[in-house]
């Protein structure tokens, strides 16, 4: 059986377990190298445990807020209209196709016929309508699916198996939109509850269903045995092979890694850089690995607020932060250094080193151009008796610890030449707290989305206003006609050559102006134990899916 | 008046345990240890007061209008308490080979919280990403962390940090528990009640909880870690203060006081607070060390000093993702929370067994 393996950048092929291998080597004696102990066949039943490193959601319903620790659990249990091959092309997967209108203000997505709610309820038009308008309502306190319909006025029943999408203007990125978890469709019958209610157990049609959730321990989920509706590239059809997962929320790396290597969990996500190395050489655990796609991770800085309003100190910061000495030590080759504010992982990204020298010397002279000439007893630079400090809340689930040590490196490097950076490590709900009142210089923030559209949301004038959630992207604060302009016709025309010259235009902008310092490429990195067969990534956010996956028992 | 000349004759300096006070001194005290650290049960504590609640005040106020002046005792308890501190010194004399090695690693380590730069001439965060994870060797002695600063340095820095937080909140604890301690003993029925139930409920709570409660609402760093712990251990000596007080209070010598007619703080000052906080100082001790250990636990947990801060807790919190690899980044600041905590405490009983028995 051919395994699936992770998309992204290319990586040798792992043996799939040395151990297995080592023990079959006689019999296999003479035949072609090849993940042998895959050879066997899938057997149904047994419990997996994950543990995740990205948090414990709050609402396990991906409609309300959206953020990662949701996509990954939600995975499980509900999916998305569309999804996305290891090219990034759209494939139907709960729609069967989507076709625009001429003038690209309305779409009409037609839909499976055979696809019914785990509680019952089938998948239809209706289904799709009440979802967006789900998704819409302020009350849901959505911030990645509003945002990301930010161009749908409303959905239409045409008929039962055709939803159409009218739009205020073109959406080139609406189907990659509607491919992910954040967007996905949820039982309109159980939408209707409280949403208390759904939070705690959301309905969709996917290969799982959430059995319960105890709050700071775990979330179990039991398989779907009507399930009907894998996603193109699956390996099987008809129900999952295990009963049940559950689902541990183990912040801590060295911990999560511990408990790997220990086989008290099957699968990890979040892995340190030098736990992905010793994982990788070790003959029991493997390594799945994939570029999100989205924005690289990389420093924001406030724009809209001292001392970054200034340009010339955004540029002395940039010109000081030293970055690539610690990827390379930090991160065990496990990561390029990334000059683009696009991920590798999503087409478009455009790369611009030289905006990125590390250059003391123009620091400094920014710097004094700027008025901050004095200095304090510290050896900060002062203006006015202000020291030039910089606050940089660093939230803990987000940034994994080697990423913290790159940002005390990078709080070394700029202080030589006289910036005050103070990392606050804050829980993700304090982190939150800190954005949405801009109380910050810097800050670093994920944002996941499969298109480059993923540029309008994070720096487009009007997402500085913050989402229903609280959650505003445009955390840099930029607000630039140009670039508005530019973000606005890009995501209008679906011409890729326009697409192109419009995003790089965008991002030579952003460069320019020294609003953001790439840093890496955002890698899922997920490990999993020896008894673990058939697991892969979803290539739309590259997450992990536990539907051709089973156990040894 | 017999009573003061004996009193005197016990606090001569000659003696290492001459105790002004009662034997019920070193009842309370050991009670009181027991139950601070049961973190609880402080039943045993409050039978050390010889008399109900209040009734020392009531004696205070009828002292003030009484008797004659002129005999000229003087404070027998604050000779006993000299002389006790003084006793306390000359033991040093008689100090075992552990108690000689705990004084000179604390005397290292109040050299290095003082002078750092002399034991250890660098920049504890000078990064060197180039020399990350480098095991312990010559140039560096404990190896380096994952952005190549050197971990000797760091350990030898972070000693200022640790020491000053385990003091000061010693400190803190012991100035906030003398108020509610003494509050509780001189301060009537009404008062001492309040009090008590208010160090119960407290006590209710183990020590570490009440100091992430403090962090909670006022938000991490070292000055609040400081005050958190000191809050936290407050409790404890509180109780001890308040049994010191009340047994010192009733004591003979403390009458004779009062029916000399000297005034009440005077009194308070010169012949109940030093007879009742001497037996406390041995324990502040033992406290330190293990104020050093909680200031050092809220960093690890990320409450305390704040990265990349050369503070032993937050060194181990970061070491502790290398832990699989490059095992000296956790080692060495533990061992050096170890080698403290262990020294105060070896100093802490040795005194503690020389003292008011």
């Amino acid at each position: 059986m051919p395994l699936r393996r992770h998309s992204g950048p290319p990586r040798p092929a792992i043996l799939r377990s040395l151990a297995a291998l080592g023990a079959a080597a006689l019999l296999l004696a003479g035949c072609a190298a090849g993940p042998a102990a895959t050879t066997a066949t899938p057997a149904s039943g047994g419990t997996l445990t994950y543990a995740t490193g990205f948090g414990e959601p709050t609402c396990l319903d991906p409609h309300v807020g959206g953020n990662m620790p949701q996509a990954l659990v939600g995975t499980n249990f509900v999916e998305s209209l569309f999804s996305q091959d290891a090219d990034g092309t759209i494939v139907p997967w709960l729609a069967t196709s989507g076709t625009p209108s001429a003038d690209g203000l309305s779409w009409d997505i037609a839909l499976r016929d055979d696809v019914t709610f785990t509680d019952g309820t089938p998948f239809d038009a209706a289904a799709v309508k009440a979802n967006v308008e789900h998704m819409q309502d302020p009350a849901t306190a959505s911030s990645t699916a509003i945002l990301a319909l930010g161009k749908v006025t409303e959905v239409q029943v045409v008929d039962p198996t055709t939803a159409r999408f009218v739009l205020s203007e073109p959406d080139s990125a609406l189907l990659e939109s509607l491919a992910q978890t954040w967007l996905a469709m949820e039982s309109p019958t159980a939408l209707q509850r409280t949403q208390e209610e759904n939070c705690e157990s959301p309905v969709g049609t996917g290969p799982f269903v959430v059995s319960s959730w105890t709050k700071q321990d775990n979330i179990t989920l039991v398989r779907n045995d009507d399930y009907n509706s894998p996603p193109a590239g699956s390996a099987h059809e008809g129900p999952a092979y295990l009963d049940e997962i559950v689902w541990r929320f183990i912040p801590d790396s060295a911990t999560r890694f511990a408990a790997l290597q220990s086989g008290q969990v099957d699968v990890i996500d979040e892995m340190q850089p030098d736990n992905v190395v010793a994982a990788e050489s070790s003959d029991q655990l493997d390594v799945l690995t994939g570029a999100l796609p989205g924005a690289s991770i990389r420093l924001e800085l406030n724009a809209g607020y001292a001392p970054f309003d200034d340009e010339k100190v955004r540029k002395a910061f940039i010109a000081s932060a030293d970055v690539n000495p610690g990827i390379e030590s930090l991160f065990f080759g496990t990561v390029d250094r990334s000059y683009s504010v696009l991920s590798s992982g999503t087409p478009f990204g455009a790369s611009y080193p030289d905006d990125f020298a590390i250059d003391p010397d123009r620091a400094n002279q920014l710097l004094d151009e700027a008025g901050w000439t004095g200095r304090d007893a510290d050896g900060y630079r002062t203006k006015d008796g202000q020291r030039l400090t910089v606050d940089f809340p660093i939230s803990t689930n987000q940034s994994i610890p080697a990423e913290q040590s790159l940002f005390e490196q990078i709080q070394a490097t700029t202080k030589e030449v006289g910036f005050d950076v103070e990392l606050h490590p804050l829980d993700l709900s304090s982190w939150y707290a800190a954005l949405g009142a801009w109380d910050f210089g810097v800050t670093s923030a994920i944002y996941t989305k499969n298109s480059p559209d993923v540029l309008r949301i994070l720096y487009h004038s009007s997402n500085i206003i913050p989402a229903p959630s609280g959650y505003h992207p445009n955390n840099a604060h930029v607000s630039i006609p140009e670039l508005d302009a530019d973000l606005t016709e890009a995501g209008q025309t679906t011409d890729a050559d326009q697409r192109e010259a419009l995003y790089a235009d965008a991002q030579k902008i952003l460069s320019d102006g020294a609003y953001v310092l790439p840093l890496y490429d955002h890698l899922q990195k997920i490990g999993y134990g020896p008894r673990v067969q058939g697991l892969s990534l979803l290539p739309t956010l590259q997450i992990p899916t536990f539907y051709d996956a089973w156990v040894q028992q | 008046m017999s009573l003061p000349t004996s009193a005197l004759g016990a606090g001569e300096p000659a003696s290492p345990r001459g105790v002004g006070g009662a034997a019920g001194d070193v009842e309370a005290f050991g009670v009181g240890g027991e139950a601070s650290r049961a973190g609880g049960s402080g039943g045993g504590i409050r039978g050390a007061g010889p008399d109900g609640s209040g009734g020392l005040a009531g004696t205070l106020g009828r002292g003030s209008g009484g008797a004659g002046r002129g005999l000229g005792a003087r404070g027998p308890g604050a000779r006993g308490f000299v002389g006790r501190r003084f006793g306390g010194l000359g033991a040093l004399g008689a100090l075992g080979v552990p108690q000689w090695i705990a004084l000179g690693f604390l005397v290292l380590l109040v050299v290095a919280a003082v002078v750092p730069w002399l034991l250890a001439p660098g920049d504890p965060l000078a990064i060197a990403p180039a020399e990350a994870f480098r095991p312990p060797g010559w140039g560096h002695p404990f190896g380096t962390d994952e952005s190549g600063r050197d971990i000797y340095t760091r350990v030898v820095h972070g000693t200022g940090a640790s020491l000053v937080i385990g003091v000061a909140a010693t400190a803190i604890g012991v100035a906030l528990a003398l108020v509610l301690g003494v509050a509780a003993a001189l301060g009537g029925r009404v008062v001492d009640f309040g009090v008590s139930r208010f160090l119960e409920v407290l006590f209710a709570f183990p020590g570490l909880l009440l100091a992430l409660l403090v962090i909670t609402v006022y938000g991490p760093g070292i000055v609040t870690s400081t005050i958190a712990v000191g809050l936290a251990t407050a409790p404890g000596y509180a109780r001890i203060i308040r049994a010191q007080t009340r047994s010192v209070a009733s004591s003979a010598y403390v009458e004779a006081a009062v029916v000399l007619g000297r005034s009440r703080g005077r009194i308070l000052g010169r012949h109940i607070l030093p007879n009742a906080i001497a037996p406390v100082f041995v324990l502040v001790t033992l406290g330190v060390g293990q104020a050093i250990v909680w200031a050092a636990a809220l960093s690890y947990l990320g409450l305390g000093a704040e990265p990349p801060a050369a503070e032993w807790g937050a060194m181990l919190f970061a070491g502790k993702n290398y832990v699989a690899t490059a095992w000296w980044m956790t080692f060495f600041p533990g061992l050096a929370i170890v080698l403290s905590a262990a020294a105060a405490t070896v100093l802490g009983r040795a005194l503690q067994r020389r003292g008011p028995r």
